[in-house]
């Protein structure tokens, strides 16, 4: 899958914006992007390993779920990961 | 009594254009003045983020011109402002007044809505009330029930069935790290500077067919006003869709800030200037 990180995430993945995952699921191509992007993991998920509730997640443009996240997730599909939010 | 907080702002000349104070400027000063009377009255902004996990996404802003100021008016123009808790927590808002010893150039307001950061590195966070050790830190007459209501929508509906549509124009833009704040997230006031490029642009392409259109340029905002929905990140690409309307006598801008995908506006603003010749009540 195409993974698309967004505006505030970029830091964390060294500024690549679209990043090329094999992975069988959304839930597990975030996983192994933040094992190649260590300090995308802090942001990513929660300390139980969660997806913070802070960040949406598209797939082929479509809003996922937090439980929809197992969604199986193919070479052509594209995954775009944004942060809704942030307080500065 | 509310507290308030007054100090000195040395003026230097980028603050200014040829007609009067910048109102990306303007609102700088506002956010500034929230964090100088946070910092002095209730709990610093730093802290507020570090230790409380309590941040602040802008919601609503405005500033009315009681009348144009020049580079030259003034070594220092006073800033005064006071915040405070509305919507029982659900927000909090500063309002403040810029002024020298000519009087009052400028009085603004903001409205911030309160978030809990959860703890991660890119300051992510939800919509929440304030919690109960920041809300300690307010006297009882800086806190109201009532929230701040925005009078952009109302306005922009008003002025789209009552006004006389003058032009159009679309103008793209990327977001860039100098517009941009501590998480990557735009600095709020760099939508003043948008919806001015914006107008600029649209003066310039249709002010040959439209000429009262350049009394836009040549004069200063008398009144802005700004809402917020959703904000812009780094290196997201947007369009600014600027539409100019007679009404009341008045020439009247509205800016829609909108992602290039986005079906809705992320971000609204209104700018009104008096009509050449034109009175502004």
């Amino acid at each position: 899958m195409k993974l698309r990180v967004n505006g505030a995430l970029l830091r964390f993945t060294d500024y690549r914006r679209v990043i090329t995952i094999a992975a069988p699921t959304v839930e597990a191509g975030l996983t192994a992007l933040a094992d190649q992007y260590q300090p995308l993991r802090k942001v990513l998920f929660d300390r139980e390993g969660k997806v913070r509730a802070t960040h949406r997640i598209f797939l082929n443009g479509a809003p996922l779920e937090r439980e929809e996240l197992s969604s199986p997730a193919g070479e052509a599909d594209s995954v775009d990961l944004l942060l809704a939010i942030s307080g500065g | 009594m509310p507290r308030w907080c007054t100090y000195e702002v040395p003026v230097d000349t980028g603050m200014f254009s040829p007609v009067g104070l910048q109102p990306t400027a303007v609102l700088r000063l506002a956010f500034n003045g929230a964090a100088q009377w946070l910092g002095r009255h209730a709990i610093s902004h730093r802290r507020l983020v570090s230790e409380h996990k309590t941040g602040f996404v802008i919601w609503s802003a405005s500033f009315i011109s009681d009348r144009p100021v020049s580079f030259f008016d003034a070594d220092c123009l006073e800033m005064r402002v006071m915040g405070r808790v509305c919507g029982g927590g659900t927000q909090f808002a500063c309002e403040g007044q810029l002024f020298g010893s000519f009087g009052t150039a400028v009085h603004v307001q903001a409205t911030c809505v309160p978030l809990r950061l959860d703890g991660d590195a890119a300051l992510s966070g939800v919509p929440a009330r304030l919690c109960p050790e920041v809300m300690a830190s307010f006297l009882p007459d800086e806190i109201e029930t009532l929230p701040h209501r925005s009078p952009v929508p109302g306005l922009q509906a008003v002025v789209a069935r009552e006004g006389i549509l003058l032009a159009r124009h679309e103008r793209q833009f990327t977001i860039h790290r100098h517009q941009c704040e501590v998480a990557d997230q735009w600095f709020w006031p760099e939508a003043a500077s948008l919806a001015s490029g914006g107008r600029e642009d649209l003066i310039r392409a249709d002010a040959d067919s439209v000429p009262t259109l350049r009394h836009a340029l040549g004069t200063t905002v008398r009144r802005l006003d700004l809402l917020f929905n959703r904000p812009f990140f780094l290196f997201d690409q947007g369009v600014v869709v600027s539409s100019a309307h007679r009404w009341k006598g008045r020439l009247v801008f509205i800016h829609e800030l909108k992602g290039i995908d986005d079906d809705q506006a992320r971000a609204l603003a209104i700018e009104q200037f008096a009509a050449a010749g034109g009175s502004w009540n």
